[in-house]
């Protein structure tokens, strides 16, 4: 019998969720008290403060709320540049909102409002990577 | 039974790109303030500062380094950090320790050095200040965290970039007034328009420039303020409040709920109203901050501040002025001093030395002041002496 613990019980909560993400997936937690459900990287939950909460992979796919196309990137963006967005997207058949790098977006007009897209991967350098879907 | 708290004396230096050390920025506010408040180094019993980026100049743990240069180094100091609202939270921490009875007089410093970063590293500084693993990680900027804000309001309130444009004309109207402003230039709306995209939809002049720059205040109980002969201010609201670290958590993006629940608490101990408040200082590092602002902190109905503002009620000369110093608009934004910034200006404003950009019959007065895009927030309420 293998006294290794197993990895998987012993990632922190963001190791989760990049794993999940890394699936196409946003890991969420939904509170067994209240049924309130958020990001799997919050601990308590935010609504009721009750601790007993469930894991769950939602499938990453959504509607863009709200995103903008910056100029200036941040130090480690650079070789994107002007042309990503950084997105918030509405977790479809949930109330839970996301935000992530769509690469490829170079003007208001490549992203109506409503567009939808799915999360990619979770990328070493630039974080949640999303696609957009036609 | 807590005590009253007054603020005796204030000073600021200019704000914009300054040369020299930060240390010596926060020393020329400091000294500013206690001679305006007439005491001696002697008399202060504690030194609260705040600041963001020292490190970039070489100096963290700031509190005992300026209190020792103010020749009181066995005075106790405590440096605050809360990004953009690090001035008033600090400034709140300054105020119940006064109101609790431990101290009599305190420094309030609040200093900032960030130009000789440049535009990049700087940038990359401020994204530090969001919830990096959901917004700064995924290569958001602030300028864009707040375009996004402001994407979101516009559709949700049939609001446009013109709109927007407004905030900035008139603050700039208000900085070309203040000699200690960052930006002094008066603009047009075709300018901001014209200006180059920083993040979309937001432009140039919808942004707030980085900025250097110190302002202090010195705080008492109300027996030390008038044992001094000496006019002051009283603080008779304030407020703290948290949202959301990240703009995803919101269930409404058009709203800051650290603002409103600060606001609330502050009218609540004042015992006044929104329609009480006779000028307001509040956090306009982005145009549509200030157009959430003012309806959140009660002036205007939700998704009807941007027609307010093109109609003039927050001009020096409207309904409710705001930000008559010019903002951190045009005043400028040294993101450690800003929220004590804001108190200097309502000082002088109720102490005779505002000059051109006073606001007539202003005796009571609000600032309004964020961390990031407003997970803490602290709103004070002030009243004129006489």
């Amino acid at each position: 019998m293998s006294s290794q613990p197993n990895r998987q019980q012993t990632l922190s909560s963001r190791e989760k969720f990049i794993a999940s993400a890394n699936k196409g997936k946003i890991l969420s937690n939904k509170c067994l008290k209240c049924g309130h459900i958020m990001v799997g990287t919050i601990y308590y939950c935010e609504r009721c403060h009750g601790s007993e909460l469930q894991s769950t992979e939602l499938e990453g796919s959504g509607k863009v709320v709200t995103y903008t196309i910056q100029a200036v990137a941040p130090e480690g963006f650079n070789e994107v540049g002007k042309s990503y967005a950084w997105v918030v997207f509405r977790l479809d058949n949930t109330e839970l909102k996301v935000s992530g790098i769509l690469i490829g977006i170079k003007s208001p007009a490549d992203l109506p409002l409503g567009s939808k897209v799915k999360v990619e991967s979770f990328d070493p350098k630039y974080g949640l990577k999303l696609q957009k879907l036609q | 039974m807590t005590n009253r708290v007054c603020v005796l004396g204030a000073g600021s230096t200019r704000y914009g790109k300054l040369d020299e050390n930060i240390i010596e920025i926060a020393l020329a506010a400091s000294r500013d303030a206690i001679s305006s408040a007439g005491i001696s180094p002697g008399d202060i019993q504690a030194g609260y500062i705040s600041n963001v980026f020292g490190v970039t100049d070489k100096q963290v743990h700031m509190a005992p380094v300026i209190m020792s240069n103010l020749g009181i180094p066995y005075v106790p100091g405590l440096t605050i950090e809360s990004a953009c609202g690090s001035g008033s939270i600090m400034f709140r921490e300054a105020y119940a320790n006064i109101a609790a009875g431990f101290y009599d007089c305190v420094l309030a410093l609040g200093v900032e050095k960030i130009t000789h970063t440049g535009t990049i590293q700087s940038t990359t500084l401020f994204s530090y200040c969001s919830d990096f693993f959901y917004e700064g990680g995924n290569g958001a900027s602030f300028p864009g965290l707040f375009a996004s804000i402001a994407r979101n309001y516009m559709a949700t309130h049939k609001a446009n970039e013109e709109d927007l444009a407004y905030v900035a004309v008139k603050n700039h109207e208000n900085g070309i007034l203040n000699p200690k402003a960052h930006v002094r230039k008066e603009i047009t709306v075709d300018d901001v328009l014209k200006s180059p995209v920083v993040a979309s939809p937001l432009k140039l002049y919808d942004c707030c420039p980085f900025s250097d720059g110190a302002s202090a205040v010195i705080l008492c109980n109300e027996a030390f303020a008038k044992k001094s002969n000496r006019q002051y201010v009283e603080v008779i609201g304030s407020g703290r409040g948290a949202s959301p670290a990240a703009v995803q958590g919101r269930d409404d993006i058009t709203t800051i709920p650290s603002t409103v629940n600060a606001a609330n608490q502050a009218y609540k101990m004042a015992g006044i109203t929104p329609k009480d408040i006779d000028f307001a200082e509040v956090h306009d590092c982005f145009t549509i901050a200030e157009i959430i602002d003012i309806e959140d902190l009660g002036f205007f109905q939700k998704g009807t501040a941007a027609r307010a503002v093109r109609e003039g009620a927050t001009r020096r000369n409207g309904e409710i002025p705001i930000n008559p110093s010019g903002g951190l608009k045009s005043k400028g934004h040294p993101i450690g001093a800003t929220g004590v910034g804001q108190v200097v200006e309502v000082f002088e404003q109720f102490t005779g030395k505002a000059g051109e950009r006073t606001v007539k019959n202003g005796e009571i007065a609000l600032t309004h002041n964020f961390g990031a895009t407003g997970a803490s927030a602290a709103v004070h309420i002030f009243k004129k002496v006489e």
